[in-house]
C-alpha cells in the first residue's frame, strides 16, 4: 500500500534499513522513559539498527510532555488514589494517562536520514504511514491529523511525539485501546470541554478507542500492526542488549526517578 | 501554553513557560526564558518576541507555536494577573 502524500522514493528509504523489533515484557513507566532515551542514542551512535519497540506497561501512569508543568496537568491526589506513576518523557506534547490493558504504545528509533527533507510536521505523518495503513486493514477509517494526531471518522485514536538527538529521531505513539474517562478526569487536570489526546486529551476531539472500532482483543491488534510493518518494511526480532539494559537502569535511577527531572517545570 | 511571570520593579525577574508544545533542542526553552528575564515589564509583544529570538540557538525549531505566541502569553500574564512578586 502506498501513501499518495509521499513519493515512492521516500517510502523506499524504509527499505534501506534492517529494522529490528523489540517486544517488551511489562515494564515500569520510568524504565520505559529511560529505554527510549538510551535506544535513541544507540541508534544515533550506530550501535543499534533502526528499531520498532512495542511497549507493555506494568502499571498505570501519567506521562507528561517534556515542557509541561506538573501542577497544571496532574492531580497528585487522584494519581495516588488510582496508583498512577507520574513521570516526564523526553518528547514534547501533551500529558497521557495510560492503564496497561487500555493502551497500545510503540516507539521508532531511526537515523534522521529517514526523514531528511521533510518538515517536522510532515515527518509525523511519514513515520506513522504504516500504522494508518495497518489500522485501515483492520477496518478502522484511520487518517493522520497534523501535527501529531492519529484519528478516524469515529474519533481520535491516539497521538505521537518526537524528539531528535545526535542525528537520530525518536518517534513514539500511544493509542487508546480502551479508556476510563471518569478515572482520567480524576488524574489529569483537563477542562471538561476537552477530552482525550495522546492516549489522553486534546481540545474538542472525541476519542473513540480501538476496542470499540474493531471488536478485537488488544493483543490481536498489536500483532496485526506489527505484521503490517513487517510486510511493508521487514522486521527482525531483537532483544535489549545487556549494555542497553544496564544503561537504561542507570538512566532511570539517575534521571527519570529524580524529582529534579519530574519537577523540571513544577 | 502557560506563562508564569514574576515582575520586580519595572522588569521581568523570572518566567516559566510550559505547555504541550514541541521544541528542539530541549534546552531552547531555557534560552527563551533567558531572553525574557530583564525585559521591561511594559515591553511590547514584538519586543519580547525579538528578545527571545535573539537568544534561540541557530537551528532551533518551534513546532506548532512561535516566540510571538509565547510573547502573547507573557504579556497576558503580566497584564491580566497580578504579577507574582519574587519572595
Amino acid at each position: 500500500m502506498t501513501d499518495a502524500r509521499f513519493p515512492p522514493e521516500m517510502l523506499e528509504r524504509w527499505l534501506e534499513h534492517d529494522w529490528q523489533l523489540l517486544r517488551d515484557a511489562p515494564t515500569p513507566p520510568m524504565l520505559h522513559m529511560a529505554i527510549d532515551e538510551v535506544l535513541t542514542l544507540e541508534v544515533a551512535a550506530r550501535r543499534r539498527k533502526p528499531t520498532l519497540r512495542v511497549w507493555e506497561w506494568s502499571s498505570n501512569a501519567v506521562i507528561l510532555g517534556r515542557f509541561q508543568s506538573v501542577r497544571n496537568e496532574v492531580d497528585m491526589e487522584g494519581a495516588r488514589k488510582h496508583d498512577v506513576t507520574v513521570t516526564r518523557r523526553i518528547t514534547g506534547g501533551g500529558a497521557m494517562f495510560v492503564e496497561p490493558a487500555n493502551t497500545i504504545t510503540y516507539s521508532l528509533y531511526a537515523p534522521e536520514s529517514l526523514v531528511r527533507g521533510l518538515s517536522f510536521v510532515d515527518s509525523y505523518a511519514f513515520l506513522d504511514a504504516w500504522v494508518v495503513a495497518g489500522l485501515r486493514a483492520l477496518g478502522v477509517d484511520a487518517f493522520y491529523q497534523p501535527i501529531n494526531d492519529l484519528s478516524s471518522a469515529g474519533g481520535k485514536i491516539g497521538g505521537a511525539a518526537q524528539t531528535r538527538r545526535s542525528g537520530a529521531v525518536l518517534h513514539h505513539v500511544t493509542m487508546a485501546y480502551d479508556m476510563n474517562p471518569a478515572k482520567m478526569l480524576e488524574v489529569l487536570r483537563i477542562g471538561r470541554e476537552k477530552l482525550s489526546d495522546k492516549g489522553s486529551v486534546s481540545a474538542n476531539r472525541r476519542v473513540t478507542p480501538l476496542s470499540q472500532q474493531t471488536q478485537m482483543p488488544r493483543e490481536a491488534i498489536v500483532d496485526s500492526l506489527v505484521e503490517t510493518f513487517d510486510d511493508r518494511y521487514g522486521l527482525t526480532s531483537s532483544k535489549l542488549t545487556p549494555a542497553e539494559q544496564a544503561a537504561a537502569e542507570r538512566l532511570r535511577r539517575d534521571k527519570f526517578e529524580s524529582d529534579e527531572w519530574l519537577y523540571l517545570l513544577p | 501554553m502557560v506563562a508564569d511571570v514574576a515582575v520586580e520593579g519595572d522588569k521581568i525577574a523570572a518566567a516559566t513557560i510550559s505547555g504541550d508544545f514541541f521544541l528542539e533542542p530541549e534546552t531552547a526553552l531555557a534560552d527563551m526564558v533567558d531572553g525574557l528575564v530583564g525585559a521591561p515589564a511594559d515591553a511590547s509583544e514584538a519586543e519580547l518576541a525579538e528578545r527571545m529570538d535573539r537568544h534561540l540557538p541557530p537551528g532551533a525549531a518551534l513546532i506548532g507555536f512561535s516566540t510571538a505566541s509565547v510573547a502573547t502569553a507573557v504579556r497576558r500574564a503580566i497584564d491580566e494577573n497580578t504579577p507574582r512578586e519574587l519572595a
